[in-house]
This record gives structure tokens, sequence and C-alpha cells, in this order.
């Protein structure tokens, strides 16, 4: 048995998904890997699904409903990209729905208070980071998993944001300020927080994709023993991506304050759950190693597709848990079916 | 009659022969060492006893009665036992559930305690291991679980039992406790193979011995008692002279500029270095373009030295000092970005990310660890440094996007060993590299690791395999019992020489 005979010659095929062969690093090249390749799967789900709930209940394509819908998946969308820099690197973050709603707590009741609003929206998403460096810690100190830590600090955060606002809802907001006025409004028709959303995409993808920090975080996740033994420090990384999941949660909430202009104490529950469905659907594996922004984001977008789409449809309303749950787990069953079918050829064909 | 013949197995693996002729005759209370260097066959003799591997051809009888065992479990039914290498306890579980693993005698569909407890009580207390019933194996020591490992076999009552390296894991207080278990077995009646590396402890137990040797049975049966150490060393080494100049290394490959240029003396000091349990006064130089090995039997000390050098491990007196002249650092990091390079044997596992491609390892250390190439890691960087080393170290592949998986041994090695020449090491300290890699690719890898000295790095090796000691190295030290026993060079520096200080502390008389 040679060494020659396990490496034979072998076509250049596409690689399997998540890793590409595209030489070129045009503006071309760089679309086609952020949609073409790693989130396909789930962008062609959502246009299908839409263009299901279309041809049924025409409505539904009406360009303000569609608009509604992106709106809508804005939040969880922010948190997913989060969480899938965490998946890929084996680490989980349950707090992120409760860390969302208490950073959008504390600056509604600093607005509240007078604090001019752009400084309480920085503080915002400060505390955000400062959050996820909570999270950090703990994680570093008592040699827990971060997935016991966040179980935690999830109702910590949450009990933080009730026990601060009183159970009430956070009102009178400064509105006409212009930090309302931008974040809460829209550009050429489409919201801003959608825009955000976008340029969150790129930046986060050039952080996934180009840094140190980013080949970090999947280094780990691929094997974590060969990572320390490259002189990757595991504890670094780990508090450096929490603090980033923190950063985001308290972005999405700032996003969220401009569109609500409210503080509601309960706000973002559950969210944890949905953003790490969305990373999931958006094709960022479990086992670590390899993750996509954009997935996550048009995962999210995909599950908002779902719960506003539900809605034309004559489901009795102690049903439509149900139903939400039902449909994501037949997007996710075909997505894993195709992508497995896709390895097995990949796999046949040498590679 | 034997307790157990094995006569004439031969067993191939797709065009290497693992074993062309082995032997193996036990009689019924004897302790029966099985020796041999590493890949002389001890293993697949070992696989093929206890059902794991099929022969190609050749016999197995058990008392006199001819067997082919279908699987391990059927080899059990039929009394074979084996006490590996890896101890397989569950530690969550409690002494009395680990030692009846999937076959607990039972009362309808519930476990019967009662009776597993007294099958299992006077097997312990044969054994000396006085333990509860009830204690979780988890808070058990190192030793007593040594002992509940022995117990769980004997508890299937076996006619053989296998110890594989069962000293492996232990201290050096366990001789005493072998003995014990090893007499015990005696009054049982039990045939008892015991494979091992520590030729002392083989003559302070057994009664008789076999070696294999490239696959043949060279020493059969022969009984203890007209044995001596160096007369085991030759038959387990045998007339190798004519063939080590086929593993000579390959042709060297330029890699000036892939070292960097030592500031300060350039030679890597370990000076009256004691670590706790460990080491006792330790020197150790090596300097640029010396390829210098450490040996010694598992638990000797030469590990510890690299662990030293990789700044894993502090000294608790002495000094170790990296080429430029200061104190090694503490932690593997720190020490990396001072230029030490860490090569480890056990690549899947600590060497590489498998399901990423090669560009990908091969940046691991320099563009991602140590952010050397600055705020960005450009793909395009990073597959053009990893093709131009690719082809230095000559690595055999069609394309760098294959997956570090689906390469071969050598190949996985030689990706391991690019990812660090990227950093511009002055000193490479490599632990067993060429483990489980075919004799080619192996003897590339030296001419690489033989490469990477004459470029002006310090190379220091610890290696298992005696061979590759002795025809690499410069120079070995060879330690035991935590002391460096001997400095081989030269016309002395031959396996016959390490083996024997290895084992005995002394280089014997030329």
């Amino acid at each position: 048995m040679t060494s020659s005979t396990t490496d034979a010659p072998s076509k250049d095929v596409d690689p399997a998904p998540g890793s590409t062969t595209t030489s070129g690093g045009g503006p071309l090249a760089v679309l086609k890997r952020a949609f073409g390749m790693e989130a396909a799967s789930v962008l062609v789900a959502t246009v299908a699904l839409i263009l299901v709930i279309g041809a049924i209940h025409p409505d539904f394509l009406d360009p303000r409903q569609l608009r509604d819908v992106l709106q809508q998946s804005v939040y969880v969308a922010v948190l997913a990209a989060g969480v899938a820099f965490l998946l890929a690197m084996r680490e989980i973050d349950l707090s992120v729905g409760a860390m969302f709603g208490l950073t959008l707590i504390c600056s509604a009741m600093l607005m509240r208070d007078g604090w001019n609003p752009w400084i309480a929206v920085l503080a915002g998403i400060v505390l955000g980071a400062l959050l996820g460096l909570a999270n950090a810690v703990i994680v570093q100190v008592f040699k827990i998993p971060a997935i016991v830590a966040t179980l935690a600090t999830l109702s910590m955060f949450r009990g933080l944001s009730l026990a601060l606002s009183n159970g009430q809802q956070v009102v009178g907001l400064p509105l006409d300020h212009a930090f309302f006025e931008i974040f809460g409004g829209r550009v050429l028709g489409i919201p801003v927080s959608v825009i955000v959303l976008v340029v969150l995409a790129v930046v986060l993808t050039f952080v996934l994709r180009t840094t140190p920090f980013g080949y970090r975080v999947r280094s780990i996740g691929s094997n974590p023993d060969a990572a320390a033994f490259s002189g990757i420090s595991v504890a670094k990384v780990r508090i450096q991506a929490l603090m980033l999941m923190g950063g985001l949660a308290g972005l999405a909430g700032m996003l969220g304050l401009a569109y609500f202009g409210s503080g509601d104490p309960n706000i973002g529950s559950g969210f944890e759950l949905l953003a790490i469905a969305a990373a999931v659907i958006g094709g960022t594996a479990l086992r670590g190693g390899s993750a996509t922004v954009v997935g996550a984001m048009l995962g999210a977008i995909l599950l908002s597709v779902v719960t506003s789409g539900l809605v034309y449809f004559d489901i009795p309303v102690n049903w439509s848990s149900f139903a939400t749950g039902a449909v994501i787990l037949i997007a996710v069953g075909i997505d894993s079916l195709l992508r497995r079918r896709r390895e097995a050829r990949a796999s046949a064909a040498g590679l | 009659m034997f307790a157990l013949e094995a006569q004439h197995v031969r067993k191939t693996y797709g065009g290497v022969t693992a074993l062309a002729d082995a032997g193996l005759r036990v009689r019924p209370g004897s302790v029966h060492a099985l020796l041999g260097e590493n890949g002389a066959g001890k293993s697949t003799l070992v696989k093929i006893i206890t059902g794991a591997v099929r022969p190609d051809a050749g016999v197995l009888r058990l008392e006199g009665t001819d067997v082919a065992f279908s699987d391990t479990a059927d080899a059990a039914r039929h009394g074979v036992a084996v006490v590996s290498q890896e101890l397989s306890l569950f530690p969550d579980l409690d002494v009395l559930s680990n030692m009846f693993p999937m076959r607990e005698p039972t009362r309808g569909p519930f476990v019967n305690r009662t009776r597993m407890a007294e099958l299992a009580r006077p097997i312990l207390d044969q054994l000396g291991l006085r333990v509860s019933l009830r204690d979780k194996v988890g808070e058990l020591s190192l030793a007593q679980r040594q002992l509940l490992e022995v117990g769980k076999a004997l508890v299937t009552d076996p006619r053989v039992l296998i110890l594989d390296e069962p000293t492996s894991a232990l201290d050096s207080k366990t001789a005493a406790v072998l003995l014990d278990i090893l007499r015990v077995l005696r009054d049982r009646n039990v045939a008892v193979v015991f494979v091992s590396h520590i030729l002392e402890e083989v003559m302070a137990l057994c009664d008789e011995v076999t070696v294999l040797r490239d696959g043949r049975t060279v020493l059969d049966a022969a009984p203890l008692a007209g044995l001596t150490i160096p007369k085991i060393v030759e038959s387990m080494l045998g007339e190798r002279h004519a063939q080590l100049a086929e593993v000579r290394p390959e042709a060297t490959v330029d890699l000036t500029g892939a070292i960097a240029a030592p500031s300060g003396s350039g030679v890597l000091r370990v000076e009256g270095v004691s670590v706790e349990d460990r080491l006792t006064d330790v020197s150790v130089t090596a300097a640029p373009g010396e390829v210098v090995g450490l040996a010694g039997v598992a638990g000797a000390g030469h590990q510890t030295v690299l662990e030293l050098a990789a700044g894993l491990r502090q000294p608790t007196a002495g000094a170790v000092l990296l080429p430029d002249g200061e104190p090694a650092p503490k932690g593997l990091r720190a020490a990396i970005a001072r230029g030490v390079a860490l090569v480890t044997g056990d690549r899947r596992r600590l060497g590489l990310m498998l399901d990423k491609p090669i560009w990908d390892n091969a940046g691991q250390v320099r563009s991602v660890a140590l952010a050397r190439d600055g705020l960005l890691v450009r793909k395009r960087t990073l597959r053009a440094r990893a093709g131009e080393h690719a082809s230095r170290v000559n690595l055999r592949t069609f394309s760098l996007e294959k997956s570090a998986g689906l390469l071969s041994g050598g190949n996985q090695q030689k990706v391991v060993l690019m990812k660090w020449l990227q950093t511009h090491p002055s000193v490479l300290l490599l632990d067993d590299p060429t483990r489980g890699v075919d004799i080619g690719a192996k003897a590339e890898m030296h001419g690489l690791v033989r490469s990477v000295a004459e470029a002006g790095a310090v190379v220091l090796m610890c290696s298992t395999d005696l061979d590759e000691l002795a025809t690499l190295c410069d120079r070995v030290y060879v330690l035991h019992h935590g002391r460096v026993c001997a400095e081989l060079s030269g016309e002395t520096l031959r396996q016959h020489e390490i083996l024997a200080a290895m084992n005995t502390g002394t280089v014997p008389a030329a």
C-alpha cells in the first residue's frame, strides 16, 4: 500500500460545501461565495416558500407585506449571525434573547431619564458586550460549559429586565429624535434596520473569513486539541466570541428600540431558540468548524416567512405553534437530505 | 498440551506483510512474554488470537482443538480474554457494574446484583483488591483500576489471558502488584501472554519468552532460565545491519530560509533540570545542525524533556534555555512565538484539522495563531504559501483543496511539518514523528528532518522507533527512571545499545 493509491489524481471537483475552489477575489466572486455557495439551499427554500404562499394568497407578495416580514426578521437575524460564530467553535449562548431584551430596556430607561439617545444607544451596545464578557468570565472561572452558564444568565438577564422596569413598559421616549427617525424609518422604501443587517452580513462574513479571529474560531471548532497545540488560546477566542455575541445582541436591541419606540421587559423571550434554529437552518453545523453568517440571517428570514405566512392560512390560533414547528422541520429535513446527497456525490468523485 | 497454540500465522495488509510466519505456544499456568520491536507484528498476532483480525493462513488451537474466531466476542466465549493497553472501564459506574459489562446475570428483566457480588467478591479478594463493590471506579487509583481490569477478565473464567502492555499506564510501584496478579493467574492455571516493551519486567515476571522479528517467530517459547537481556535484545534486533542502508534518509532538500537565523548562541540547553516525579538532574544540549534523539521506555522521562522545551512544563530545579539564550517561557503559545515548533506523531488528534483543506491546515500556526500576516488572512496568500511548502516537502497531492483527513499518514505528517515550517522555527521538537507511516514515507520524513537541521535549526526528537533514532540522530540521550543514563553517538549509536540502555540503565561493554 503506497501513498500513491490513496492520493490518486483527482479531478478538481467542487469540494464539500463551506469551502470553495473559486480562486478569483473579485466582487463578483465574493458575491457568488456569499450567496451562491454557502447559503444557496436556504435561499432557494425561502424563495420557494414565499412563492408557494404567494400562489395561494397573492396578498402575501405585496411589497409592503414582504417588507414587514424582513423587518420582523432583523433581530433574530442579527442574533443568529452571532450564534453562527459560537456554533463554529462548538459553543452556544442561550442568553442571547435575554441580552437583547436587557440592553433594549436599559437604553430605553436611559433615554426616558433624559440621556442623549445616541449615547444611550452606544451604552446599550457596550452593555451587551459586557454581558457577553460576564458569560465568558463565568465559563472561565467556574469551568462550566457555556450552555450551562448561559442557561443561568438567561434567567438572570431576563430577571434584571423585569426588575429594573418593575415589569412595566418603558414609555415616554423622545420619539422625534434623529435616532428613532433614522433607525426606525426607511430609505427608498427599505427599512434602515434591514440595511444595517446587510452591512452587518458583509462585515461579519469578512471577519469570519479573512481575519485571524475568524480562522481561530473555525480552527477550534474543527479540532480544539489541534488548535491549542498550534498555539491558539481557546480561552481568549471564547471570550472574544462571547463578547461579540453580546455586542450583537446589544445592536439588535437598539434596532428593536428604534422600531418599537418603547421597551417591553419581556421582549425577545424565546429568541435564543429561534436564533439557534436560524443558524442551523442556514447551514452552520452543530459539530463546529464552519459557519455562514449569510445563511444564518437567511435562516432567520425563513422563520419569519413561516410565521407571517401562516397568518394567511386558516390555522386555528392554538395550532400555529405546531404548524411553525412542522414547517421548520420540513425545511431543515429537506435541506439536510440534499446536503447529504451532495456530500456523497463529492466523496464518490474522489474527494 | 498447550493452552494456546498458533502456528505459521500469516497476515498481510494490502501488500505489507505484518506476519510472515509467526507462532506462539503457551502452557497453562505459565506467564509467557511476547516481545518484539515496533512493527515486529506483536499487536497483529494479539489481534488474531483475540479474534479481532482474521489471519490469511495458519492454525490456531485452544487446548489442542482447532479454532477460528469470527470476532472478539467469539474468542471471549472460547475463553480468550484481553486486558488491553487502554483502560476500558466506566468511571461513573461502580466496581460491580464494571465487572460485568454486557453479561450481567439477570433475574427476569432485572440485573441480579446479589449473584454478581457472589461471583465478583472471591476474584477481587484473590487479587487483593480491597474496595467496596459499590465504590465508583472513577474514585479508584490507577493501580486499583488495573487490578479491576484483570478481575473483569477473570470473571469470564478465561483459559488464556493476554496482558497487552499492562504497565504502560502505571508507575514503578506496580511491579509488586503485577507479581501478585500473575501468582493468582498461575494458581488458576491460566495461560498468560504478557506483551511488553520493558525487558526488566519480563525478566522479573515471565516463565517463557517468544520473540517476533519482522513478522516471524525468531525465539520460540524459550525458557527464561537460559536468557539474559542482551540475548533477548540480540534476537529482537537480529542482523539488521544489511537493512539499515535501505532506510537511510532520502536525499535532503534545501530548506534554507525556512529556518530562522538564531540570535544568541543558537544552542538549546537543558541544564541540571529536575521535575518532580519525572526527571532528576537531567542535562541535554542540542546545537543547530544536529539531530538529537531522546530515548527511553514509557515514563522514563524522555518526553518530559520535550515538554520542558515547549513550555508545557516548568522545571523545579535547573534551567531550560532556548537558542536565543533566554529561559524557556511558561506555556506553549509563548514558546511557539519564540520559535519552537512541536510536531506530534498523534497527527489526527493533535496535529490536523481533518475536515479542512491542506492550505487551511498549513496556515494554522503562522497566519492564524500567531497572526504574523497582520489583521487579514488572505486565502490566496495561504494557498500560495502552502503550495510553495508543499513542493518543498514533496507533498504528493494534486489539489491543496483536499481535506487533510483524506491524505495518507505520510502526507498528513508532511502537512503538519509544513504548518510549522511556515513559522520559521529555530527549534524543531518531534514526538514520534513517523508513527504509523509506511517505510517510504518514513525515509522521506527523515530526509526532511535532516534538511531542517542542515538549514540551521535545533532538532530534538523522541521516538519509539529505535531504528529511527539510530539512523537519523547524531546523538541520542537515553533516559532511565528520569535520569540520563547514556549519551550515544558515532560507533556506539546503534539500536542494540539504545535498547539495552533503555532497559537496564547502563550501556553494555562493547
